[in-house]
């Protein structure tokens, strides 16, 4: 379960506070969509739940433990166990192969380099992307790159995946694909059960949630 | 994450950002060639000059009883040779002049040392034996003088008025630093005479003081005054000087090339930190803890200045086999050993740096 208690976040001290007490359960098996004007704080919630930012206020629960305030080490195995990260420019490193890219959140929650890879293949198989695995990032298209980024998301199967403005740079079609694959990922295909919260101001993607969170 | 694994995401890194893993390897490759070159070539020198001043030419402690009091008795000689830091000595007497005894008075005469102790201390047999008491070895050029074509026979001291005679047993060559006895002849000095002199080969130049100081507290009575001393401490002191200096100057040039080297190797990881920065945002996002990216910066860094320190030993060596002063494998190894530490401490700031900044700030930084 993941869920927020009268969360408040400022960049700086004394600066403009955002959420402003919010207290919100995600739902796991859903799609969450977080919306709302430019500067509410979209991203930055998502940050905030993936245990990047720490609040100046409040709380951050995963699976009822307050996780806000863990130690950065602590934090850290949780994002590489727990969470799983979609970036809205993709964010895979241009030098190494789809297939590695991929791989990484696993290697940093200590897998083997063999497992990861069977799992990393297994994922861009089920995404559609699987003959682009020994292809680099710039070989992709970007909804491709968007697919193996939410692959990547995955690999560690994590109880969380944030996307942030995962279509913002997609046509329809890629977006659809994209929105497909987020929506399987939280099991509302009829899978595991993820909470998948997706940080847009997409009209598509929120017309396509499950729940919306309006900030 | 698994050792191996950031070895491997190490040796990656450094394939993909080739810029920073040629300019680290150049660096490391000249710190280690500029140090073997010349600091190596100094400790070469240093080791030299060491080895020269360090001779058995240059450790050598002569007490003479100047006087002919008797002062160096076989029991003082014996003792002293047998201190901790005499490697070996002999007690000898005044060289007399001896001749041919088939020949007779009016033949050549060569001297002749009369030697109490170990006659291996001073000479090596090349034929024949040792001697006994009435017995002589002679060199290949007393031999020569004498005109003896073997070493056989005898010879005779050369005087009317005093007899004295000894049967030549074998050849020899003098040791270092004993060259003298190579115009002559050694014979076993007869074990109740006081000897004239004392020549103790020190185990080192630096016991030349002490040595000097146990060999005078042996005399009883104690006679400063009738004994004559040549000793090398004033060697041992320029010595302890000169290597002083050179060790002194070697280690600052030492220090001048690692802390040059470090300090550019620093910039340069920096420099590729700061470029590489939203890669190492995403890594933390993506669950890297903070130790993963400080060891990922360094090993990143280690791996060209591995193949930095490999190549630059290599050169170093090189240069100075042509300039002929190579200076020893555990300076080589060594340096190499020092410029991977500096490279691998010039990379832990850039690598805190790297693993303390906010990966928020560096994701959504364009």
């Amino acid at each position: 379960m993941l869920a927020v208690r009268d969360l408040t976040f400022a960049y700086t001290c004394g600066g403009e506070e955002l959420f402003e007490g919010l207290t919100h359960v995600f739902t796991p098996g859903a799609v969450t969509a977080v919306t709302g004007p430019s500067g509410r704080g979209k991203s930055t919630l998502l940050y905030v739940l993936g245990l990047m930012l720490t609040p100046t206020r409040g709380q951050v629960l995963l699976g009822e433990r307050d996780v806000s305030t863990a130690a950065d080490a602590t934090r850290s195995r949780l994002r590489a166990h727990q969470i799983g990260f979609v970036f809205q420019d993709s964010a895979l490193d241009p030098t190494r192969t789809v297939l590695d890219s991929v791989v990484e959140p696993a290697l940093y929650a200590g897998w083997s380099l063999g497992t990861a890879r069977a799992r990393g293949r297994e994922l861009l198989g089920q995404l559609g992307v699987g003959a682009r695995a020994e292809h680099r990032p710039g070989e992709v298209s970007g909804g491709q790159a968007q697919r193996v980024a939410v692959a990547r998301a995955l690999v560690t199967d994590p109880a969380v995946v944030l996307a942030d403005e995962p279509t913002g740079n997609l046509d329809r079609d890629n977006a659809t694909g994209v929105l497909a694959a987020l929506s399987a990922a939280a099991g509302t295909d009829g899978g595991t059960a993820r909470t998948v919260v997706v940080a847009t101001h997409d009209p598509f993607v929120l017309e396509h949630a499950d729940e919306v969170l309006a900030l | 994450m698994r050792p191996w694994l950031l070895v491997r995401e190490a040796l990656a890194t450094a394939w993909a950002t080739k810029v920073p893993t040629v300019l680290v390897l150049l660096l490391v490759a000249t710190m280690c060639a500029a140090t073997i070159a010349t600091v190596g070539r100094t400790a070469s020198a240093e080791q030299q000059l060491l080895d020269r001043l360090d001779s058995a030419g240059s450790r050598v402690l002569v007490v003479a009883d100047a006087r002919g009091d008797g002062l160096l008795t076989p029991a003082v000689v014996d003792q002293a040779i047998g201190l901790s830091t005499s490697e070996r000595g002999v007690g000898t007497l005044i060289p007399v002049d001896v001749v041919n005894g088939v020949v007779g008075q009016d033949a050549t005469r060569v001297p002749a040392w009369g030697v109490q102790g170990d006659l291996a201390a001073v000479a090596t047999l090349t034929a024949g034996r040792w001697p006994g008491p009435g017995e002589a070895i002679v060199t290949q050029a007393a031999m020569d003088r004498l005109g003896m074509d073997h070493p056989v026979g005898w010879v005779a001291r050369a005087s009317t008025t005093v007899v004295d005679d000894w049967s030549v047993v074998g050849s020899f060559t003098p040791r270092e630093p004993f060259a003298d006895y190579a115009t002559g002849v050694l014979y076993v000095a007869p074990e109740e005479r006081a000897l004239d002199s004392l020549h103790v080969v020190l185990t080192t130049a630096d016991a030349a003081q002490v040595t000097q100081s146990q060999v005078l507290r042996l005399i009883d009575p104690p006679a400063p005054d009738a004994l004559t001393i040549t000793s090398p401490v004033s060697l041992a002191q320029l010595q302890d000087q000169v290597t002083g200096d050179l060790a002194l100057f070697g280690r600052s040039l030492l220090l001048g090339v690692l802390g040059a080297g470090a300090l550019l190797v620093a910039i340069v990881t920096l420099a590729d930190v700061l470029v590489r920065r939203a890669d190492l945002g995403r890594r933390r996002a993506l669950g890297a803890t903070r130790t993963a990216i400080i060891t990922l910066v360094v090993l990143r860094t280690l791996v060209p200045a591995l193949a930095g320190a490999a190549l630059g030993t290599t050169a170093g060596i090189l240069l100075t086999q042509r300039l002929g002063a190579v200076p020893p494998w555990e300076f080589t190894t060594g340096t190499a050993t020092l410029a991977l530490l500096a490279a691998a401490c010039a990379a832990v700031p850039p690598a805190l740096y790297a693993a303390t900044r906010d990966p928020v700030r560096v994701l959504r930084t364009p």
